[in-house]
């Protein structure tokens, strides 16, 4: 091959160069824009990771009846009624060096000893016969993640002098200060030889703790007792399968739930108000006690995989509703709303198993060897499942399942309610009534545009509708909330008999109209009634405002806010689905107007012609002809439209209150999956539960909309090839 | 009976209906744009003041609104009565009946102030450090002609408090950075350098503060004492006076100045009072910036897929989807665009970036948070299909013959579409961009996610080095309306504000979009191509 000249060349490398960086950016763009949806689904896809967990050992340790996780999952404390407490590290198992007990510390060989709750609390009685509350922590350098130069420093309470050492505690509660005397009290529910008593007691060495006992039915034999969150109220537990809600003051029981089987334990989830109720054969539920019909009762809201044996008892984490159960033979993990069991592990022989706060990690301690054994749980969205997101859920505190979304509360015990139901309903919601609003008036203005108007009216018509796509919607949504909104609520009366005004002078005016000569009506009124139109609906504007507000007084006895709420049962809020529908109306009707008004103006020629000639009227080939020939584009058409009012944000953030209610009442408002969108994602905490929730929301609205303009861009190229054809 | 029936099916009262449709939504996009024109435009203009007498005594203000009497509601009339550090609110509604016929004494001022919004009444005196120098009207007098001096004072002041400090501040911030470097390196002498810089710059900040007070205590040595229509004094230095409106006393000439200098203020002026007041250009600003820098971002972007789709990529089943899927791109939610660009460009991409190289000033996010450069490309995707829709139909209306006599005189490839195709095609690429930026100035859900903000301490564009600060967050026309009409606790003070922060945004993306529409139209005649 000779050799070309060097500036020819150049060209060709250029042109090569060319070829491959347009081809390769052109892929790379297109790969980055279509890797978006990839990107969307990933942030989201941790939600449905079922949950992680893995055995990490067993470690050998003197027995002990107790044992409390730190925070960080890296030290645990064991309680042994002859030794006191224990410190080890985990999972090495090498033990913790710890002061001696301080002189508050009860004397060994204590008594009796509850196991710790989540908190590291529990009661000891001392080898004194005296209770006293301890409360663990750790006392740890700024920083410091070696538990080795950790100090544990127990915070001794009480050394009450009790009257008798009852047999068993079941459970005990810490009133903080509230009465007169101002120092915090405890309340103890315990067994003795006599049955089941309580006692309430100041944390002092001067106080007495004298038993009282509960007349129960005699009938009865508790098993079980836990107080409720605010100590004022004894849930019991009976071998007879009875649970029982009663006053321990006078005994009195105010209502009971059949368990089924003889109650082995009872417990609570994080928030104290979830009672969860372990049965002597391995049922497992969780009951609340909440208001029906103006009656407080035991309500059975939640039930759980059964267990293989009597579960021995129960333990929260602090920071979502998931909790431990164990029995002689299993420990698992389940979340109490979702009723999701998250982990089971088999275990051998009776013991005490214990969940760090977190959640994170589970551990049994054997009472019989001694032997601990761990576990890690890696779950980091449990309160999420795909039942949760669309379906019923009871929640705690509800009388019933219910759709709802609500992702922040006040309180750190707060559970955020995650169901998409609400903003799904939402969206609909405020797509169908701005449909309503916009479809008619953009696909009739369309017709008419393309098959009535003067050629010169057209080529005004069409760029001030192409100016309407234009509007931003924050300006939409401005006007629709500061100003549409007000006058709507002062004047909806007006509004609603407004087009039955247009109608009616219509009409009205009709028969002079067809009196005026016909060359004259030809001339000026054909392709030009939107003009004559003006001056009626201005004029109707005018009438309105008259017949308005006599029609409020006459029909509606003077104020149609009362009318409809004595007569119709609905409340009227100021940001309404109309005035939504009415602006979302606004920025779908140029969408809808351009796309169909090209369809119907691209019917061929051919055919209408053919329907003049054979005697119809413009109308009738409008009608039967040019309408449905160019029906694919105005279903197009509406798809697109639809795809608009699904994503709009502003429109509906602005001009609603943003609620998420279940209502299809036009007079109040509703919150969409944008707007929820984007309300919460700047205050959600990055790769939380809400974060991913929202992605999945985004999620959802990309593919919904993708689907719609597919379909629409799909019917539309059949109907060129169609037009193509004729 | 039967000519109403044929009449009926004849349609022609159908025709009738739909036109009447179609000028329903002609008159609503007639009213909705002559509402926001008139709104925001009659704002700056001074409207009287009106003094009327209730039973609790004389109401002077302006008259902003009228309510007729509705159900068991009476006649009401606004007044905007200003003075919000003495009545606590700016707008009272009085009910109509009683009133006496309202007067509009010629002493009456409103006085615009940077605190506390409008004060409305009369000047009672002014004093120069203590002395009363003047009183009644002559006071007026006398404080309009100190008021530039007192102006240039107040500017003074800002260039000071703005610049300089805001100067020195972000040296010494420096300087405090470096030194973390120098302690964790033991670099003693680097240290005791960096410990006399400080010090340096310690005493230059002390002698600016000591200027500054100075100043300040200039600016306030000059008081106007103002008296309310119900008689309350009120003392304000003349330093913190915007403007003084003696609405009725003025000519239609005197109206016009004071409209001039409102309009000015709005436009050019930096917002006051949480956004209520003042002007509004580091919004405008903020605006155009992104704008920019979108530009920058989307016409590469855009060119280059359409060349692809286009020119270079075989045609097939394949590519027709691609270039559905990058068509449907434009009807995806920006919301949607929004998440994506917090979830990959700020916290992804940003925080990667914040390892790498701004690990110094960790956990304070440099790039990791949501800024301008980040907002401008979401947006520069959110846009991408527009320009690439328009790319496309330009590429494909340039005649075939003009490449095929390129490239039959021996031109490769590259230089036929480089000197031939592009060109022809660069109107409708201009008319694609033109549309991208038309839509992405109207957006604002995508930005709420990923860079803008109510009240930006700093400009994305400067003159303190690199100048382009791609990293700041940034104020924009949309948000501001959001964030004014909707966030605001005195939103209805704000009203005008937003109405004319909505003409504004109106007018450019109007604009934006005849220039577009009318360029396109005139491609299309020169070309002869029509798409569906």
């Amino acid at each position: 091959m000779p050799s070309l000249p060097s500036n020819q060349a150049r060209a060709q490398r250029m042109d090569r160069f060319m070829a491959f960086l347009i081809s390769g950016g052109g892929l790379l763009i297109i790969g980055a824009v279509l890797a978006m949806l990839l990107f969307i689904m990933k942030e989201s896809v941790p939600l449905f990771v079922p949950p992680q967990s893995r055995s990490m050992g067993t470690l050998q340790a003197p027995r002990s009846g107790g044992a409390w996780l730190d925070e960080s999952g890296k030290a645990v404390v064991l309680l042994s009624r002859k030794e006191g407490l224990k410190a080890m590290r985990v999972p090495e198992g090498t033990s913790l060096t710890l002061p001696s007990l301080s002189s508050d510390g009860p004397p060994l060989p204590w008594r009796l000893a509850t196991p710790p709750g989540p908190r590291g609390d529990c009661l000891v009685i001392g080898g004194d016969d005296r209770l006293s509350l301890a409360q663990l922590a750790w006392s740890k350098p700024a920083g410091e993640n070696d538990p080795a130069r950790w100090v544990l420093e127990p915070h001794w309470q009480g050394g009450v002098k009790l009257s008798s050492v009852p047999d068993a505690i079941f459970h005990f509660r810490l009133m903080e200060a509230g009465g007169l005397g101002g120092g915090s009290s405890l309340r103890v529910v315990a067994r003795t030889a006599g049955g089941l008593v309580w006692s309430e007691t100041a944390l002092e060495p001067s106080a007495t703790l004298a038993w009282k006992p509960i007349q129960l039915d005699p009938s009865l034999h508790a098993s079980a007792a836990a107080w409720s969150s605010d100590g004022q109220r004894l849930f019991v537990g009976t071998q007879e399968g009875r649970l029982l809600d009663l006053d321990p003051e006078t005994g009195q029981v105010q209502s009971t739930a059949e368990f089924g089987e003889p109650i082995q334990s009872l417990g609570f989830a994080l928030g104290q108000s979830s009672l969860l109720v372990g049965g002597a054969r391995g049922k497992l539920a969780a009951y609340q006690r909440v208001r029906v019909n103006e009656v407080f009762t035991l309500q059975a809201f939640h039930a759980f995989p059964r267990l293989g044996g009597p579960v021995l008892g129960f333990q929260a984490s602090l920071r979502d509703k998931r909790f431990l159960a164990w029995t002689p033979s299993e420990a698992v993990v389940d979340h109490l709303t979702t009723e999701r069991r998250m982990f089971s592990a088999p275990i051998e022989g009776l013991g005490v198993a214990t969940l760090a706060p977190r959640g994170d990690l589970i551990l049994h301690a054997n009472e019989g060897t001694g032997a601990l054994r761990l576990w890690s749980l890696d779950a980091p969205h449990p309160e999420v499942s795909f039942g949760l997101l669309w379906g019923k859920t009871h929640y705690e505190g509800y009388e019933k399942p219910e759709y709802v979304w609500q992702s922040t509360g006040g309180t750190d015990d707060f559970e955020p309610k995650f169901s998409l139901v609400p903003l799904v309903f939402g969206t609909l919601k405020g797509t169908l009534y701005a449909m309503l609003f916009a479809f008619p008036l953009a696909v009739l203005g369309a017709l008419y545009t393309s098959q009535f108007a003067t050629p010169r009216l057209k080529h005004t018509i069409k760029p001030a509708i192409e100016i309407m796509a234009a509007l931003p919607s924050v300006v939409l949504g401005f006007l629709a909330g500061l100003v549409m909104a007000p006058l709507l609520e002062r004047m909806a009366v007006e509004v609603f008999i407004y087009p039955f005004v247009v109608l009616l002078l219509a009409l009205l005016i009709a028969p002079f109209w067809s009196r005026l000569p016909l060359p004259f009506r030809n001339a000026f009124g054909t392709g030009r009634e939107v003009l004559w139109m003006v001056p009626v609906l201005l004029l109707a504007v005018a009438l309105t405002n008259f017949a308005g507000p006599w029609i409020e007084r006459v029909a509606m006895g003077g104020s149609y806010r009362t009318w409809l709420q004595t007569a119709m049962g609905v409340t009227y809020d100021q940001r309404n689905s109309l005035v939504v529908g009415f602006a979302m109306g606004f920025a779908v009707i140029p969408i809808i107007f351009t796309i169909s008004e090209d369809a119907l103006s691209s019917v061929p020629k051919s055919l209408t012609s053919a329907s003049l000639a054979c005697g119809a009227s413009p109308w009738q080939t409008a009608w039967r002809i040019v309408l449905p020939t160019a029906s694919p584009g105005i279903f197009s058409a509406t798809m697109v439209g639809l795809g608009r009012a699904i994503g709009e944000t502003m429109i509906v953030l602005m001009a609603t209150g943003n609620t998420p209610i279940l209502d299809w009442s036009p007079f109040n408002g509703m919150r969409t999956l944008s707007a929820n969108i984007a309300v919460e994602i700047p205050e959600a905490p990055l790769h939380g539960t809400l974060y991913r929730v929202l992605f999945l929301a985004a999620f959802l609205l990309f593919v919904l909309t993708f689907i719609l303009n597919t379909v629409a861009e799909l019917v539309r190229q059949r109907l060129r090839r169609r037009y193509e054809s004729i | 009976m039967s000519r109403l029936g044929e009449r009926f099916r004849q349609g022609g009262i159908f025709v009738w209906f739909s036109g009447t449709l179609l000028a329903f939504c002609l008159a609503m996009i007639l009213c909705l744009v002559g509402y926001i024109v008139a709104k925001g435009m009659g704002y700056f203009w001074p409207s009287p003041l009106a003094q009327v007498q209730t039973s609790e005594g004389p109401v002077l203000g302006e008259i902003t609104g009228h309510e007729p009497a509705h159900g068991e509601e009476t006649e009401k009339l606004q007044f905007r009565v200003g003075n919000r550090d003495v009545f606590g609110q700016d707008f009272r509604w009085i009910p109509a009946a009683g009133l006496s016929t309202p007067e509009y004494p010629k002493e009456a001022v409103l006085i615009e102030r940077l605190e506390y919004g409008p004060f409305i009444g009369r000047v009672a005196s002014l004093s120069h450090e203590g002395q009363t120098v003047a009183t009644g009207t002559s006071a007026l007098q006398e404080a309009l002609k100190h008021l530039p001096e007192a102006e240039r004072l107040r500017h003074h002041i800002q260039t000071i408090e703005k610049g300089q400090v805001g100067d020195l501040n972000r040296r010494i911030e420096k300087l405090r950075l470096s030194r973390h470097k120098l302690e964790a390196k033991g670099d003693v002498a680097g240290l005791q350098a960096l410990d006399a810089k400080t010090a340096d710059l310690q005493s230059a900040y002390d002698q600016l503060q000591t200027s500054l007070e100075q100043s300040r205590a200039e600016a306030k040595a000059w008081t106007l004492s103002l008296q309310t229509a119900d008689g309350q004094i009120k003392e304000c230095p003349l330093g913190s006076v915007v403007r003084v409106v003696p609405a009725n006393a003025l000519g239609p000439f005197g109206k016009v100045r004071v409209y001039l200098s409102r309009l000015w203020e709005f436009v050019a002026d930096d917002p006051r009072e949480s956004n209520t007041e003042g002007g509004i250009f580091p919004a405008i600003f903020g605006t155009v910036m992104m704008v920019l820098v979108m530009s920058v971002l989307v016409v590469p972007l855009g060119v280059i897929t359409a060349l692809y789709l286009r020119e270079y990529a075989r045609q097939g089943w394949l590519v027709r989807a691609v270039r559905v899927a990058v068509n449907n791109l434009a009807g995806v939610p920006s919301i949607v665009f929004g998440v994506f660009g917090l979830g990959f460009f700020v916290y992804g991409l940003g925080g990667t970036i914040d390892k790498l190289f701004f690990a110094d000033s960790l956990p304070t996010p440099t790039y990791g948070t949501g800024g301008i450069l980040w907002a401008s490309l979401t947006l520069a995707l959110l846009t991408v299909p527009v320009v690439v829709v328009a790319t496309e139909e330009a590429l494909g209306a340039v005649p075939r013959s003009q490449r095929e006599a390129s490239l039959a005189m021996g031109a490769t490839k590259w230089q036929t579409l480089w000197k031939v195709v592009l060109p022809s095609a660069t109107p409708g690429i201009l008319t694609g961009l033109i549309l991208a930026i038309a839509r992405g100035a109207g957006e604002v859900a995508p930005l709420m996610l990923t860079g803008v903000v109510k009240l930006a301490p700093a400009m994305p564009l400067d003159s303190t080095f690199p100048f382009l600060h791609l990293d700041r967050k940034f104020m924009h026309l949309g948000f501001h309306i959001y964030d004014v009409g909707f966030q605001s606790p005195n939103s209805e003070a704000a009203k005008p504000m937003v109405f004319m922060a909505s003409f504004l945004l109106l007018l450019v993306v109007v604009v934006l979009n005849l220039f577009a529409l009318n360029l396109r139209r005139k491609l299309r005649e020169r070309l002869g191509g029509s798409t569906f």
